[in-house]
């Protein structure tokens, strides 16, 4: 039984259809055991802790909430933070897909998140129908620019994009720091001051099911993102010429694409995409910047990518998946006690699992073959013995 | 203005062994953007190990750097391993490995020592308290006008650290080792014919990677930081990477690199200070060293030859 399952496995990881979906499922599983056994090494039930991590975003019920509180309530504010991962794991796979390395996210998302508050966020008596359309406009006009910038330096100067992204983070980081600390701070907490209701792109204490919910704007464009983002790789020239470029960068100067438009382009794109995530992060899911701190969520959006096999559609499921963690780690650590450091300890130890699906693949192609090389040499002891026992009725 | 060799080569010096341990695995054929996770994964090592010594010791004694240092060299080098496996063995994605390993080392120390401080002291503190080395001044050397300042108040660590590189340069230009490990990075297939080991070769660059990463992470806990906390992890890494690059994966460049690196910092620093500006303006000057490497590779990034076949996976029958 447990024999013919490992078959099965291995069969499942080396086809085509199923291999990639195979591999993330794997790397969940396998993440949630190893979690497991280091929350039983520190003496707490796992069961119990994840239930926690569930019912922190709304999945399941809690034992008992604050007045006009409820599970609805939770589940949105875990959409307000889904949002923004999403579209920068977007962001990171138009750029993979490309066959580059869009470590940049973070700075992308700070930058554009930055220039809309600066702009938009502090305008007091600015239509919301205005405001917020400006502040998407803003988001995607500074991410794609930079985007653009890095797409440049590299096919221009020849610089590779993880160390000039890189950089950039840094830059940026240290620049609008400087601006947030000597025009935009708010004494008391260090951060800046909160921006508008009216620029901020999720609907705050709207009524539903008579419980308060923060209602976010940015899970529909994120939803919209990853269709329109698949439909650019399945449907249309430009995305195949991406891809081609991606698989390999001679052939498609061969087959006559220009190649360093290509570069260009999806740098822009994969900035378009990040630039969405930092006005959804800063002027939805928060509404104000601390100044001088890369959002750790531009580097989670590669744990998402890879863990959704770069396809769009499997990034909604991997956001969802690491979400959960991110965002019930506040209230596991209340209820069950442990750090909430252990969330961003989950996402490595699964980013670290989705990373060797190489391997696994290499696993289960080794498995099949050594099964065919067992019935092949059972097939040719067989013929040899029978050939023997002929020789043995001879003699 | 000796201030500014003082500090400049205090920071040039550790980036530069973080650079040389980056030169090794790259020159061996492995990409290591796992820099940044090394040295931190390095430090968090080498500051437990000091902070378990200290009680046992003397308050003024100076053994618990010397014990960090080399714990710092032995936790980089394990935690190094884990990229030499994903990327030797498992054939992932370099890059991706090497991000991987990065956001690992970061929730790993944090959380370890959010964990041993609350075993240890009752307190959920995410800072392990080192203090700062001792400085020593050479006699002579530094009398000498305007470069007196790069012998003066100098970290012993620097000392330890000028001393490896100069073993490191020479393991790698003037030994068979080297001879095959830059072969390894170049060629592969022509080490295979020739009858070495490519898995071997590359998997001890990448560890060596790894025990000189620590020894740099472990040398800012002690000098800048005065501390072990998440706060390590300030791209120091990624700057070396820079600074491998531009020096064009050669060590005598980089070194040059390094200190121009170094010196630009602690020269931002001090012209905030001389200009009377208040503290705001300082994130502004400590902007300058990424300015510099921007600036730099547009200039430089067009003649570099990166190792010609990093970033692929060694597979026996390709030609």
């Amino acid at each position: 039984m447990n024999e013919k399952k490992k078959g099965g496995l291995a069969g499942l990881l080396t086809s085509d259809r199923w291999a990639n979906v195979t591999v993330s499922v794997l790397a969940v599983v396998l993440m949630l055991l190893t979690s497991s056994v280091i929350l039983l090494l520190m003496g707490k039930n796992p069961l119990v802790a994840f239930r926690s991590f569930l019912q922190g975003c709304g999945f399941w019920p809690k034992a008992n909430y604050g007045g006009g509180v409820g599970m609805l309530s939770d589940f949105f504010d875990y959409l307000n933070i889904l949002a923004p991962m999403l579209l920068a794991a977007l962001a990171f796979i138009v750029a993979f897909k490309t066959g580059l390395f869009n470590i940049g996210i973070s700075g992308q998302m700070l930058l554009s998140g930055f220039l809309a508050t600066a702009l938009v966020g502090y305008l007091k008596d600015l239509s919301p129908w205005l405001a917020k359309p400006l502040v998407l406009v803003i988001g995607v006009a500074a991410g794609g620019l930079l985007g653009a910038l890095i797409g440049w330096l590299k096919y221009r100067f020849n610089i590779h994009e993880v160390v000039s992204t890189i950089m950039v983070n840094y830059i940026i980081s240290y620049t609008t720091g400087f601006f947030i600390n000597t025009r935009y701070v708010d004494m008391l907490t260090r951060s800046s001051r909160i921006c508008t209701p009216a620029s901020r792109l999720t609907f705050t204490k709207v009524e539903i099911g008579g419980v308060r919910c923060n209602v976010p704007l940015g899970i529909l464009i994120a939803l919209a993102a990853a269709f329109l983002v698949k439909f650019i790789f399945d449907k249309t020239v430009f995305g195949f010429e991406l891809k081609a470029v991606g698989t390999s960068r001679k052939c498609a100067r061969y087959i006559g694409i220009n190649v360093r438009r290509s570069i260009v382009l999806s740098m822009a794109l994969s900035g378009v995409f990040a630039g969405l995530a930092g006005v959804t992060y800063y002027l939805g899911y928060t509404n104000t910047m601390v100044p001088k701190t890369l959002p750790g969520m531009g580097y989670d959006s590669i744990a998402v990518a890879l863990l959704g096999n770069s396809s769009p559609l499997g990034a909604i499921f991997a956001s969802m998946i690491v979400t959960i963690f991110q965002s019930g780690a506040n209230y596991m650590s209340s209820s069950v006690g442990v750090a909430k450091e252990i969330a961003s300890l989950i996402t490595g130890i699964l980013l670290l699992f989705a990373a060797c699906g190489e391997f696994m693949k290499i696993l289960g192609q080794r498995k099949i073959e050594k099964e065919e090389d067992k019935k092949i040499a059972a097939l040719q002891a067989a013929r040899s013995r029978e050939h023997s026992g002929k020789g043995g009725g001879l003699s | 203005m000796t201030k500014v060799f003082t500090d400049g080569l205090s920071f040039a010096l550790p980036l530069l062994i973080m650079a040389v341990g980056a030169i090794y695995s790259e020159k061996s054929g492995v990409t290591n953007l796992a820099i940044e996770g090394f040295q931190g994964f390095g430090a968090f090592f080498g500051a437990l190990a000091a902070i378990l010594l200290m009680p046992h010791l003397p308050k003024s004694s100076q053994v618990p750097i010397y014990a960090a240092m080399l714990f710092a060299a032995v936790g980089g080098a394990i935690y190094a391993c884990l990229h030499a496996l994903l990327c030797i063995n498992f054939k992932a994605n370099q890059v991706i490995s090497g991000v991987v390993v990065n956001i690992l080392a970061v929730a790993l120390t944090t959380f370890f020592t959010s964990t041993a401080n609350t075993a240890m002291l009752g307190t959920a503190s995410n800072k392990f308290i080192l203090g700062v080395s001792n400085r020593y001044s050479i006699p002579l050397l530094s009398r000498i006008p305007w470069i007196g300042g790069l012998f003066r108040k100098m970290y012993p660590f620097e000392w330890i650290i000028i001393g490896l590189v100069v073993v490191f340069w020479y393991l790698m230009y003037r030994t068979r080792y080297g001879m095959r490990l830059r072969a390894c990075g170049e060629n592969p297939q022509a080490l295979d014919a020739a009858g070495g080991d490519v898995v071997k070769t590359r998997w001890i660059a990448v560890i060596i990677s790894g025990a000189l990463s620590g020894i740099g992470g472990i040398c800012f806990a002690y000098s800048i930081m005065a501390n072990f906390s998440p706060s390590i992890y300030m791209g120091y890494g990624y700057l070396a990477i820079a600074a491998m690059i531009f020096g064009n994966w050669d060590i005598p460049a980089t070194v040059v690199v390094c200190l121009i690196f170094g010196i630009a910092k602690a020269g931002g620093q001090q012209l905030c200070i001389a200009m009377k500006l208040s503290g705001n303006y300082t994130d502004l000057f400590n902007m300058l060293p990424y300015v510099l490497t921007m600036l730099l590779l547009i200039f430089f990034s067009k003649r570099n030859h990166p190792p010609q076949a990093c970033g692929q996976p060694w597979d026996h029958s390709r030609r």
